[in-house]
């Protein structure tokens, strides 16, 4: 059964999966222009879902092959070495997708999979603030009730995608008299719906991967609500455990800049390689590089024996982050000077993945929030005393008031 | 290729943890440091005669388990965490070594003692800086000279194996114990759980085995790098536990310090670092049985990482604990002095790293 399905799978991707001189969405998206790079995604989220290859865990009633997540690693084992053109599809399906497979109901999962998996409706997902980052729990952005519908006021930051989604996970505050954790709620909301404004965000390395969302008396149904009312932080929390399991076993592409692969290649062709320190650290950054590929997998292999990541999620966030950073301190060392200043295509785009690589320890959870998940939620360790987690904020200023 | 344990390997990793506890705890441990013994005859009898543990490696025909390297590596993990002392290790390389190595006569006197533990055999195995030895004559008319230290329980040995330069090649002879010319001394070890000897030759009788010398000797490097990583990896999360578990009951300022993110994030790290050892442990025990062209590489990658990883979570450990670490009754010391050595047995980092560099062919 499984070798079936990993003949089939090495097969099609053999004979469909183009080759790409880069797996970097924004340096395409720069080069060819947003528009044709979607439509190409599209066209391959098409192909890969009419083939079975999409939604490969997901029950078969709403799109998926309703396969194990033996099938899944296979999967995974076999594009490892394609660039899969899959991009504009990555978040939708793993954190919001995900999330309505496990909190949606009926309607919603038979109205919106389907068209998630076969990359005919792009998702995003709509949770920090600019007052809320690692402490999401405190946004600010409201949703009232009005007959019917809800209406969202607020912004929302960091999202990615946002300029060509079609739809959004949003977590909004529908009861501010509530501690923080209690009054919010989720929600599906429209991209497209009027009152909606993206605006690109740039970013250190110069590119735009990021957006702000202003929402200005969106009106959204009723039935847009993600689970329960008010329980809209635990779904959040489903939201972020996939968003931290994606980002940790995704592993790196083959051809990023700050890969192993990447690095020997480059340390090499400047003749480098026959310093005893370089020599060194490309060892060891195969081995850090080696070591977080084995604990994806291992996570992997867990979850199809019944034995779910849960907050071991964070510890492959929080090692995929730390390797980037390495990897960035190995390439300054091969390259020297000539990291200050270049003439060439390559060491533009060595530059630009060092320079993004304090990113990736602040999307999806800062490394101390990954750390403070670790130590609570693997170790077992107090939580943290979260003063304002269940009074008023206005009661909150112990420090100096004891002093009156 | 599977990385998590088999049903098979979970009960031997159960079995091996439980005789740890019962046999030989922490306590046994500093009954060896008063006794100056280098380890528990009876529990090395158990060991052997009960769990089988010394011909987990070796094949059936000669006497052994013929389990491979994922049940050693496994086994090896649970002793590494209670710090057990014992000649496994020194037994495990000789037996790899008379395995790769073609010289049956010497495989079917040793390798049944070997397995059943009656027998101590030691590979004289150091790091560059370690000494070196040379051969003159051939066959069973050898004569050795030259000094390699440390050598795992080289004292306590019944047999020794010991490369020797031969021109331009290695081949690893046989020296008896009671050889003349050998002088065996042994020295102060920084870990308590470890025996190690200098081991000096002088126109030694020995017998040179018949095989590829070289290559045995790449074998038991390999060997070495996994059983060292294996033992870390447990020692490393013994260290994790005891550190997680103080974090969560001790109190300061009104809460159990595990609150403060200064004692969360570094726990933090070290799960992180343990996890990712584990998962390179893993995949060099897994390549080890099913994938032999990438075991090489596989066992550097484990060893490196762990050997830094546990010597650090061993250090994190005594700080972690405040003063009641740094105090000999403690445990937190007995760790930190294994991560320490179990960190340069057979060449610190830097020559570790050189190895997996030249491995990778960088």
């Amino acid at each position: 059964m499984s070798d079936d399905f990993r003949a089939r799978a090495r097969a099609w991707l053999a004979a469909n999966a183009p080759r790409r001189a880069s797996g970097d969405d924004e340096a395409e998206a720069d080069a060819r222009g947003q528009a044709a790079v979607l439509a190409e995604q599209k066209a391959f989220q098409a192909k890969l879902f009419d083939a079975g290859f999409a939604g490969i865990t997901w029950p078969k009633q709403y799109g998926g092959q309703g396969l194990t997540s033996a099938e899944q690693i296979i999967w995974s084992q076999e594009s490892r070495d394609y660039d899969l053109p899959t991009g504009a599809f990555f978040i939708g399906i793993s954190m919001p997708g995900n999330t309505l497979v496990e909190l949606g109901t009926e309607e919603q999962k038979k109205r919106y999979l389907p068209k998630m998996l076969r990359g005919e409706e792009i998702w995003c997902q709509l949770f920090s603030e600019p007052g809320a980052g690692s402490d999401v729990a405190s946004l600010q952005m409201s949703a009232v009730r009005d007959g019917d519908e809800w209406v969202l006021n607020g912004q929302k930051v960091w999202t990615s995608g946002a300029q060509y989604s079609d739809f959004g996970a949003i977590i909004a505050r529908t009861d501010p008299t509530r501690p923080k954790h209690s009054g919010i709620s989720m929600f599906i909301v429209d991209m497209h719906a009027p009152g909606v404004t993206v605006r690109p965000l740039k970013v250190a390395t110069g590119h735009s991967p990021f957006n702000e969302v202003f929402f200005d008396n969106v009106r959204i149904p009723a039935d847009a609500l993600i689970g329960e009312e008010n329980k809209g932080w635990d779904a959040a929390v489903v939201m972020l455990r996939h968003e931290r399991i994606a980002i940790g076993t995704m592993g790196s592409s083959r051809s990023n800049p700050l890969a192993y692969d990447s690095l020997r290649d480059l340390a090499a062709g400047l003749g480098r390689t026959s310093d005893q320190g370089v020599r060194r650290e490309l060892a060891e950054l195969y081995a850090r590089g080696r070591a977080v590929q084995s604990f994806a997998l291992l996570l992997r292999e867990e979850t199809q024996a019944g034995r779910l990541p849960g907050a071991r999620g964070s510890v492959a966030k929080l090692a995929g982050s730390d390797l980037g950073r390495f990897a960035g301190n190995v390439a300054a060392d091969v390259l020297g000077d000539q990291l200050a200043g270049f003439d060439s295509e390559e060491l533009q785009a060595v530059t630009t993945s060092i320079i993004a690589a304090p990113g990736n320890a602040i999307a999806g959870g800062t490394s101390e929030i990954q750390r403070n998940i670790i130590g609570e939620r693997v170790l077992g360790l107090a939580k943290d005393p979260g003063v304002d987690r269940a009074t008023p904020f206005n009661q909150l200023r112990v420090g100096t008031q004891r002093q009156q | 290729m599977a990385l998590i344990l088999t049903d098979e390997e979970q009960a031997l990793a159960d079995s091996v943890r439980k005789f740890v506890a019962d046999r030989s705890p922490l306590t046994s441990l500093r009954q060896l440091i008063a006794s100056g013994e280098p380890y528990d005859p009876d529990v090395w009898k158990q060991m052997t005669a009960q769990l089988g543990l010394a011909g987990l490696g070796i094949p059936e025909s000669y006497g052994g388990v013929g389990a491979g390297y994922s049940a050693l590596s496994v086994a090896l993990t649970e002793l590494g965490a209670g710090l057990v002392a014992s000649p496994l290790l020194a037994s495990a390389l000789a037996a790899e070594v008379l395995l790769r190595l073609d010289d049956e006569a010497a495989r079917t006197k040793l390798l049944p003692r070997i397995a059943a533990g009656e027998l101590i055999a030691t590979l004289t195995l150091a790091s560059e800086a370690g000494g070196h030895v040379t051969a003159s004559g051939s066959g069973d008319n050898v004569t050795l000279s030259g000094s390699v230290s440390p050598v795992l329980n080289g004292a306590e040995a019944d047999a020794l194996l010991v490369p020797a330069e031969a021109g331009t090649s290695t081949v690893i002879c046989l020296v008896d114990a009671a050889a003349a010319g050998l002088t065996r001394t042994r020295l102060t070890a920084v870990d308590h759980s470890r025996s190690l000897a200098r081991i000096a030759l002088a126109g030694t009788p020995a017998r040179a085995l018949a095989g590829d010398g070289p290559a045995a000797l790449a074998a038991a490097r390999d060997l070495a790098n996994l059983a060292l990583a294996s033992e870390s990896a447990g020692a490393m999360k013994a260290c994790l536990d005891m550190t997680s578990s103080y974090a969560r009951i001790r109190v300061a300022f009104g809460q159990p310090i595990g609150a403060f993110q200064a004692v969360k994030h570094r726990l933090a790290d070290m799960e992180k670092s343990w996890e990712l050892g584990n998962a390179a442990l893993r995949d060099a025990a897994r390549a080890g049985d099913a994938e032999p062209a990438r075991f090489s590489v596989a066992a550097s990658v484990a060893r490196v990482l762990l050997a830094s990883a546990y010597a650090d979570a061993a250090v994190d450990t005594v700080q972690l604990h405040g003063g009641i670490g740094f105090t000999w009754e403690h445990d937190a010391h007995l760790y930190y002095k294994n991560g320490l050595s179990n960190k340069v047995l057979l060449g610190g980092p830097g020559e570790q790293l050189d190895q997996l560099a030249d491995s990778l062919g960088i």
